[in-house]
């Protein structure tokens, strides 16, 4: 396959590549609560808390192959441990989101270890039963001192009205947010504040569930779980530890998978045990967007994320022939419920044929047409030894390259 | 391995255990001890044989007689983020929002009938020229009936430059906006649950509810159990285990205690179970209670139905009476369930739409005729509850339209607030009402209706009660 441009790894080049896709990104997530109205705020919120669960739950599946269908489970621990520490404990929302990480990390360490035994299908069985269990667990009469119930929090008995921060007319209500004196956000009661508040507090969550998971992808520990998926008796052989690794692997990810769902619950200012992202239908969420970003891809999440917040955001109200696009009304007009479901059962089983790895696996199949990034040699530790000296653009003869897996 | 494996079992189970030993009984708190006897929240009980208030029903169109009472109550517009925007003048078009669930399964098969009878009102009161001088435009968006979505959705709308809020479903999800549009200052009218939260008139003057609060249908029921029991009775509760149901719950083993009821247990189903309630209701045929209090949700009343008509076929003699919440009062419900729903009590302030008689009353003839040339006259009885949403809205419209201040956000809720409507399609004698702070709850009248299975149509029992309206 012929290449218009050709870099290698670590050249000037591919850092110009790089700089720029950081820049959009950056871009995006600046222009977004600045220049942007609050449904495409709230879309983005929302799209980035999916994103974190989506990115956690990859490491286990993506990145280890262990199916896991209990990542729900995990976003709901982080919820209700935000929504029990303030509404019943007068905690500060900050302070929660440690907490979710250690309990969502624990549990995850305790369902790793069936996983230490089992594998494939009956994996996934003892994953999902948490993800049936969990919702169950909350509502159960014994532990409703805890976790409210049925009807979850808050409730009568809880010392603040909300499960995030209570922003509000109300005296004592809190009205501004302050970093050393700056207020960044203005009177927190309005509208726009508020939602570039959630916003702000998603992204920075969204950045660190990344960077702990590029973290953890491109380290010795990475390099173990993708030994463990391609084969865990190789793996074995050459040393590594499959019950720690696995123990590590579901700990993290679980703890990750905490923190958007303490994200919701300072959201919502509520959580109860029917908010969806704690049923199945939250695991089958986040697997779907996994699948169809790209599983096994860091940016696989992030793509499929937006992909369907974008899509269901876009036909939340095509309900009737007249809220349908002229132009789409031949395909959508007859439903009678908003299609973003079925758009994305369509997009699921045409990329599932079209590209198996997803969006990004797509993308990585066609961009060598655009630019190819040829990796250092084997053995060569700095851009120097292997002619860093290149400038953008240089070109490499089309006989030596390679192709590459990951370019971010 | 394995022996860790074990251990690390053990410690599971026991800190299990531990957690469950932390909690309070609740099932047996609430299923052995009859509840102290305190008023009823409405202070008195009601009297279900106080004679009928013999207003008349509307005669000819379903544009309904509005009367503006004394503008004792308006909001204070200081404490909005932007006062200007709440006192601005709305032209041209008055833009309507909301958030229903359109898709997301049960939810959305139960309640799509009323987004469509609301989205018809809105039509016809443009067709007709309800709102002189304005024309309305509703927009309605799908938050499945989850609260995590519903911030997303109204804040969509707000961008989009709507003016109000009118039936957003679920409590969960109007609890969700409740502050944004509050601290904003735009009218959230006529949510579409019976929560109590609605008539917190102090801390959330612009929202407002629309369904007869639980806690009032708990004591209709309660006083309607009394009447067919002099000598009092016994009572077991069936009841969907989340919010909704747990209000109920909570209102009747308040009041039960006043009629003289005794409540022998409380079983429950979840939201989600899909399964018949065959355990729960054994229990509750080993209890041998002489009427079940019911509060399934959507579908689950089905369920409930299907499994007690089961249960009593197995235990020859008892025949409890059933009292179920009017939520499941659709013929669309209830004619699923076939015989197993045939005498069962519930209550409602709508007129009976399947009755013939009923649908030869001018308006409702109106009504069905709309709905026929919309296509959708299948869905008539459940779309009738949006139909009735859309007409207090436009009336509440027409109202602040007609204020000295005009049409304004601050007008809007001052007119919600100081309103009284006869819906077009609501039982002669039912008059809603809200006046501020001392009367926060829109409908508050009902009347108790037992179901005939044969013919899907409901008989009053007793007259429409009229006494929670302040």
């Amino acid at each position: 396959m012929k290449s218009l441009v050709t870099i290698r790894e670590g050249s000037a080049g591919h850092w110009a590549l790089r700089l720029f896709a950081a820049a959009i990104v950056v871009g995006v997530l600046i222009w977004v609560p600045t220049r942007a109205g609050n449904g495409t705020i709230s879309s983005a919120t929302e799209a980035l808390t999916l994103m974190c669960a989506a990115m956690a739950l990859n490491l286990v599946l993506g990145f280890t192959g262990q199916i896991s269908l209990g990542h729900s489970a995990f976003y709901g621990i982080g919820a209700y441990a935000t929504g029990i520490c303030v509404s019943r404990w007068g905690w500060s929302p900050w302070w929660t989101f440690p907490v979710a990480f250690v309990v969502a990390f624990v549990v995850g360490v305790l369902v790793s270890l069936p996983a230490s035994r089992i594998k494939g299908v009956y994996l996934a069985l003892v994953t999902l039963s948490l993800a049936l269990v969990f919702p169950n667990f909350l509502r159960w009469k014994k532990v409703a001192w805890l976790t409210g119930g049925g009807p979850g929090l808050p409730n009568k008995d809880s010392q603040v009205q909300t499960t995030g921060f209570d922003i509000g007319r109300k005296q004592g209500q809190m009205r501004r947010f302050e970093i050393f004196g700056w207020d960044p956000f203005g009177d927190l009661r309005s509208l726009e504040a508020k939602t570039a508040f959630y916003y702000w507090i998603a992204a920075v969550v969204a950045i660190v569930v990344y960077v702990v998971c590029r973290g953890v992808v491109k380290s010795r520990a990475g390099r173990a779980l993708v030994a463990v998926r391609d084969n865990e008796t190789a793996a074995a052989v050459m040393g590594v530890n499959l019950v720690a690794t696995k123990a590590f692997v579901f700990g993290i990810s679980a703890g990750l998978c905490a923190l958007p769902g303490s994200v919701t619950a300072i959201r919502v200012g509520s959580v109860s045990p029917d908010i969806a992202s704690l049923t199945i239908i939250g695991s089958l969420t986040f697997l779907i967007l996994m699948v169809i970003g790209g599983a096994g891809s860091l940016w696989g999440p992030v793509i499929g994320s937006v992909l369907y917040v974008f899509v269901t955001d876009r036909t939340g109200s095509w309900a009737d022939d007249d809220s349908v696009p002229a132009l789409l009304r031949p395909f959508f007009g007859w439903s009678k419920i908003p299609p973003g479901a079925g758009i994305f059962s369509v997009l699921l089983i045409v990329l599932m044929f079209v590209a198996p790895l997803g969006l990004v696996g797509l993308w990585k199949r066609q961009s060598p047409r655009l630019v190819r990034v040829l990796p250092r040699p084997a053995g060569t530790g700095t851009v120097a030894a292997v002619g860093g000296a290149d400038t953008l653009g240089a070109l490499v003869p089309e006989t030596n390259q390679h192709h590459e897996g990951e370019t971010s | 391995m394995k022996h860790r494996g074990t251990k690390t079992a053990a410690l599971l189970a026991a800190g299990m255990l531990l957690v469950a030993a932390c909690g309070g009984d609740d099932e047996s708190a609430s299923t052995t001890a009859a509840p102290e006897s305190s008023a009823v929240e409405t202070s008195a009980a009601p009297d279900t044989s106080a004679a009928v208030e013999t207003t008349a029903a509307p005669e000819t169109s379903a544009a309904p007689e509005t009367t503006a009472a004394p503008a004792a109550w308006a909001v204070n517009t200081d404490d909005c983020v932007d006062p200007e925007a709440a006192n601005a003048p709305i032209e041209g078009t008055v833009k309507i929002g909301s958030a229903m669930p359109l898709s997301g399964g049960v939810a959305a098969a139960a309640f799509a009938p009323v987004k469509d009878g609301f989205d018809a009102y809105v039509k016809f009161a443009n067709e007709k020229g309800l709102l002189p001088g304005y024309s309305i435009e509703l927009t309605i968006e799908d938050d499945q009936y989850n609260a995590e979505l519903t911030p997303g959705a109204v804040a969509k709308q707000i961008d989009a430059g709507v003016n109000l809020f009118s039936g957003i479903i679920g409590s969960p999800n109007n609890a969700a906006v409740r502050d944004v549009l509050n601290d904003e200052c735009i009218p959230q009218l006529n949510a579409l649950t019976g929560s109590p939260k609605w008539g917190e008139v102090a801390d959330y003057p612009w929202t407002t509810g629309l369904l007869v609060p639980y806690t009032v249908e708990s004591a209709v029921y309660a006083a309607q159990i009394a009447e067919l029991f002099p000598d009092g009775a016994t009572v077991s509760l069936f009841h969907v285990n989340n919010e909704f149901g747990q209000i109920y719950a909570d209102a009747f083993t308040e009041i039960a205690g006043d009629y003289n009821l005794e409540i022998l247990g409380t079983q429950t189903i979840e939201p989600t179970d899909s399964n018949p309630p065959t355990s729960q209701i054994t229990t509750i045929a080993g209890e041998k209670p002489d009427v079940i209090m019911a509060v399934p949700l959507g579908a689950g009343c089905i369920g409930f139905l299907t499994e007690l008509a089961n249960a009593k076929a197995q235990n020859a003699g008892w025949d409890p009476k059933v009292f179920i919440t009017n939520t499941c009062a659709s013929s669309l419900i209830l004619g699923a369930a076939g015989a197993a729903a045939d005498g069962l009590y519930t209550s409602n302030n709508l007129l009976d739409i399947n009755d013939p008689a009923i649908q030869a009353q001018p308006a409702v003839a109106e009504y069905i005729a709309y709905m026929d040339g919309l296509g959708k006259k299948d869905i008539i009885t459940t779309a009738a509850a949006g139909w009735t949403a859309g007409e207090i809205t436009v009336a509440i419209l027409k109202q602040a339209a007609e204020s000295p201040e005009g049409l304004t956000r601050a007008s809007i809720i001052n007119a919600a607030r100081n309103f009284t409507i006869e819906p077009s399609l609501a039982r002669p004698g039912v008059v809603d009402k809200m006046d501020g702070e001392a009367d926060p709850f829109l409908a508050e009248s009902l009347v108790v209706v037992q179901y005939d299975a044969d013919t899907a149509t409901f008989t009053d029992v007793g007259e429409l009660i009229t006494s929670f309206e302040s």
